[in-house]
């Protein structure tokens, strides 16, 4: 049995969390792609709140005796894998940052010497 | 437009080796000097090049007060990010060695040249600097036991032995210079040496003083020193036997 505390957690969680995205994105500070995985996040959150049958269903299929276990289970293995694909995200950024940086850097250098040796 | 600066900074002498030491420095508006006139007068055959690594005291203000020949990053990026610049710099020079020399004043130019000659003799890839070459290392340190414990991983790993894995007073090859200088994630750091010893880099180490800081702060306190450790330690035993081999 789902509780209805756990269903209203679940409500206002994704509530607060649709309100956060919401305003980052107002704000510039959260790109659409990224939105877009917390939206259908949120919508699934509201969905198990709503219909908890859905939870009673699956966890009847894999054999998971509390359903409230299964709704854990899936939410902690969703955000584990987002935090995963960010940490790859994260590392790219570097990677690009680091070329950017070292770029630049060489650059300013050969700039640099290129107007020591006219001067000259 | 590359092609220009290659000619204009040609070594002009072929048979004599050219040889770029490469100095990163975060935040050594203390040291910076000092290191610097140490290279120019104890080994005045070796070229060499600051990399700014974005400091936020006046090490950039410094270096260009006295003329040094400064790289300056825009941004902080971290050792690694840095001393790839200056392999980036060695390569498109020409450069037939590189080598690794902290601005904190810890390393002394006098034992470059021979480092120098065991590489060309021997002909190496790397070679280290090494505190515990010929002197015991003091075990009663704790400082140290990080230093046996890489220095186990690494043997285990590679069968290779090197005595002062985290000396950082490196001097690398032109074959080297080339890696370090295109691949990502190549930080000069222990779990990448031993990460080139395992895809056939040979490797010696000869033995050098090394100073106590002059100025400043060690960057590596207890925390870090832990981290640092941890870091090393799982990425000898375990990340790098999951890295492409590119040699």
């Amino acid at each position: 049995m789902i509780q209805i505390g756990l269903r209203l957690a679940l409500i206002i969680g994704a509530i607060l969390m649709l309100a956060y995205v919401l305003n980052k994105i107002r704000k510039s500070q959260l790109l659409t792609n990224d939105a877009v995985f917390w939206f259908i996040f949120a919508g699934c959150l509201v969905v198990i709140a709503v219909f908890p049958q859905i939870a009673f269903w699956l966890s009847d299929l894999i054999g998971i005796q509390s359903p409230v276990n299964l709704v854990f289970l899936v939410i902690v293995a969703i955000l584990i894998i987002k935090l995963l694909s960010m940490s790859v995200e994260n590392a790219k950024l570097k990677q690009k940052t680091d070329r950017l940086v070292q770029h630049i850097a060489l650059q300013d250098k050969r700039d640099e010497s290129d107007n020591s040796t006219t001067s000259e | 437009m590359a092609s220009r600066y290659i000619i204009i900074d040609m070594p002009n002498d072929k048979s004599k080796k050219q040889v770029l030491a490469i100095v990163p420095a975060y935040n050594e508006q203390d040291n910076i000097v000092s290191t610097i006139e140490d290279l120019r007068k104890n080994a005045p055959e070796v070229d060499y090049v600051i990399i700014n690594d974005g400091s936020t005291d006046n090490t950039l203000e410094v270096c260009e007060e006295h003329g040094f020949n400064t790289i300056s990053l825009p941004v902080n990026s971290g050792l690694a990010c840095g001393f790839q610049t200056g392999m980036q710099y060695a390569l498109m020079h020409d450069y037939d060695y590189a080598v690794q020399f902290d601005a904190d004043g810890q390393h002394a130019a006098e034992f470059i040249q021979a480092m120098l000659d065991l590489a060309e003799n021997e002909n190496l890839d790397i070679v280290i600097g090494s505190r515990f070459k010929t002197q015991k290392k003091p075990k009663t340190n704790p400082r140290m036991i990080g230093s046996i414990l890489i220095t186990r991983m690494i043997l285990w790993t590679t069968r290779i032995r090197i005595s002062d894995p985290t000396s950082g007073m490196r001097l690398f090859n032109k074959r080297m210079i080339k890696l370090f200088a295109h691949e990502s994630d190549f930080s000069p750091e222990p779990d990448t040496i031993a990460h080139v010893a395992r895809n056939g880099a040979k490797i010696d180490e000869i033995q050098v003083e090394m100073r106590e800081r002059t100025a400043g702060t060690s960057y590596l306190n207890i925390s870090r020193s832990i981290a640092y450790m941890l870091r090393v330690c799982i990425s000898i035993l375990f990340v790098q036997w999951f890295r492409k081999k590119n040699q």
